[in-house]
């Protein structure tokens, strides 16, 4: 999934797009939606084993996704998010949060 | 055998296409229905089961709220809410939703007329060890409020604790699915292990189990070999059932079952059968393993090779279980979070009548994609191999939690995020 990410921004940057900058809602958006929807929702709202998002600061969704890529036990799901977080860069964990904070209030 | 024709197979005779929300299927070999949808319902809160009356009167349950029900006119009455819950009819302050565990399976009476009986399964702390419990119900004429509960089943296992696995919270593994055999007119109940390595083969524990009962709970006869089996156990040596369908012709049980990160199986039930999962420590060459549950071992925590997996540690164990009943499709050696099945019924479903329809919830771990879809198993006579076919589904991908045939014929599919689907055939 991460894959086909990479090569969907590889395209736009070989079109002469401007690249997504931090803090980037709209690029958060789209990364959500390849890596977070199925398991949060499209609410944010969480579902089955996996917890809301809504209502969480930005802080909070950057300190967490460091926490599962640096490679720390955080929960009983830490097995599922942990791949998810391990290829997010600095920028990508930035978009998210940003994404998240504003959506799911 | 496995046959299996994947969607990839398929499309070299099969021309799909999404018109307006509609999927049409043109194929020269196969009789294949198109399928157009409508929302019955949505903003749901985990819908997690659904059953119907003739009239197309549809109860249905939500895991942490309660159960309630739309009538035919579209109207929905809220009827028992859990703790903590507001605007139904009755409230029932020991149903309570932790994780996994909740209010799940619901099924009607097949005296529905006569006695206005349905049935929930849901988790209740009115003992601890809190457990799960099979609760019958009246509803009143007008369909607005529910009465005289009875705890028909009150001592199915719940996870009290938290565990070292993956979902290791407490409340996993409650498997949860109620449903009337017309066959022989008994109740079954699905159950989960609660990652308890003990339970799935404890002949006097209720979890990890198929649990076949009349009305008032009591034992089915014929049910299994007696000694130190619970006389309610119909199969024992289970994961967490979450599916469980009857066959139109022979009302044969089949279940689908999650698997261990590996092996999502259908099965065929036979009374006193051991379906083989038995994740104790110290047994069948494993060794310790984390809080005393080998289910997602060697390597709970990363991806690995899912046949690895099996090999260490099988869903259906044959090697030391000979006679285990075997699985007649293992999702490719797959675990995608195979949930709820029914068989379609009815020339509307073409060469799918008498199909198993089977939905997943979807999760992807390690190399394994999410897989949020509707099978459609045509099931050899042995109940051995399969031949499955992906359903073109015109809904949005996601959780498929229930699937249930309605009395108009068509496929009701409920989502985690919140909505009830119809799917039509044509």
């Amino acid at each position: 999934m991460h894959r086909q990410l990479f090569l969907m921004i590889g395209t736009v940057l070989a079109l002469g797009v401007v690249p997504a900058q931090a803090d980037d809602v709209a690029a958060g958006e789209t990364l959500y939606a390849e890596s977070c929807v199925s398991c949060h929702g499209s609410a944010g709202r969480g579902m089955a084993s996996f917890p809301a998002l809504t209502g969480r600061s930005a802080d909070y969704i950057v300190e967490r996704l460091e926490q599962y890529r640096a490679g720390e036990r955080v929960g009983s799901n830490t097995g599922l998010m942990a791949p998810h977080a391990a290829e997010l860069s600095d920028d990508e964990i930035a978009n998210l949060s940003a994404y998240i904070s504003e959506e799911f209030q | 055998m496995i046959r299996h024709i994947t969607t990839v197979s398929l499309g070299a005779f099969v021309a799909s296409a999404m018109i307006h929300g509609v999927a049409m299927a043109e194929d020269s070999e196969a009789d294949i229905p198109s399928l157009s949808y409508e929302t019955v319902l949505s903003d749901l809160s985990d819908p997690w089961d659904m059953a119907f009356l003739p009239d197309e009167t549809m109860f249905f349950t939500e895991k942490c709220s309660g159960l309630s029900v739309r009538l035919p006119s579209g109207d929905v009455n809220a009827l028992l809410g859990m703790e903590d819950t507001e605007g139904y009819s009755t409230t029932a302050d020991d149903l309570f939703c932790y994780g996994q565990a909740g209010m799940n399976g619901v099924t009607i009476d097949p005296e529905f007329e006569e006695n206005r009986f349905v049935y929930v399964y849901s988790a209740s702390n009115l003992e601890t060890p809190h457990t799960n419990r099979v609760i019958r119900l009246t509803v009143n004429d007008d369909f607005t409020d529910v009465s005289d509960r009875v705890d028909i089943i009150e001592d199915i296992p719940y996870k009290q604790e938290d565990s070292d696995h993956p979902f290791g919270d407490a409340g996993a593994h409650n498997g949860g699915r109620i449903r009337f055999n017309p066959g022989d007119g008994h109740v079954y109940v699905t159950t989960g292990d609660n990652h308890n390595g003990e339970i799935p083969q404890d002949p006097t524990s209720l979890g990890g189990k198929v649990l076949r009962v009349d009305r008032d709970g009591e034992a089915a006869p014929d049910n299994n070999e007696g000694g130190d089996f619970d006389p309610r156990i119909f199969t024992y040596g289970h994961r967490n059932v979450q599916g469980i369908a009857f066959h139109p012709d022979t009302h044969e049980a089949f279940v689908a079952e999650h698997g261990p990160w590996h092996s999502d199986e259908v099965k065929a039930l036979t009374a006193g059968g051991n379906a083989g999962w038995d994740p104790r420590p110290n047994v069948g060459d494993r060794g310790d393993c984390p809080d005393d549950y080998c289910g997602y071992m060697p390597n709970q925590m990363e991806g690995m090779d899912p046949e690895e997996r099996r090999a260490f540690m099988p869903m259906t164990d044959l090697e030391r279980f000979p006679d285990a009943i075997q699985p007649a499709w293992d999702n490719d050696g797959l675990s995608q979070g195979m949930s709820s099945a029914v068989f379609l019924t009815g020339s509307q479903w073409k060469d799918w009548d008498g199909r198993l329809a089977v939905g997943f919830l979807g999760i992807g771990f390690g190399d394994t994609a999410e897989g949020h879809r509707v099978d459609v198993l045509d099931i050899a006579d042995d109940a051995l191999s399969v031949e499955v076919t992906t359903m073109d589904l015109p809904v949005p991908a996601g959780r498929f939690r229930s699937v249930v045939q309605g009395p108009d014929g068509n496929l009701y599919v409920a989502r985690d995020e919140g909505e009830i689907y119809r799917i039509i055939p044509e």
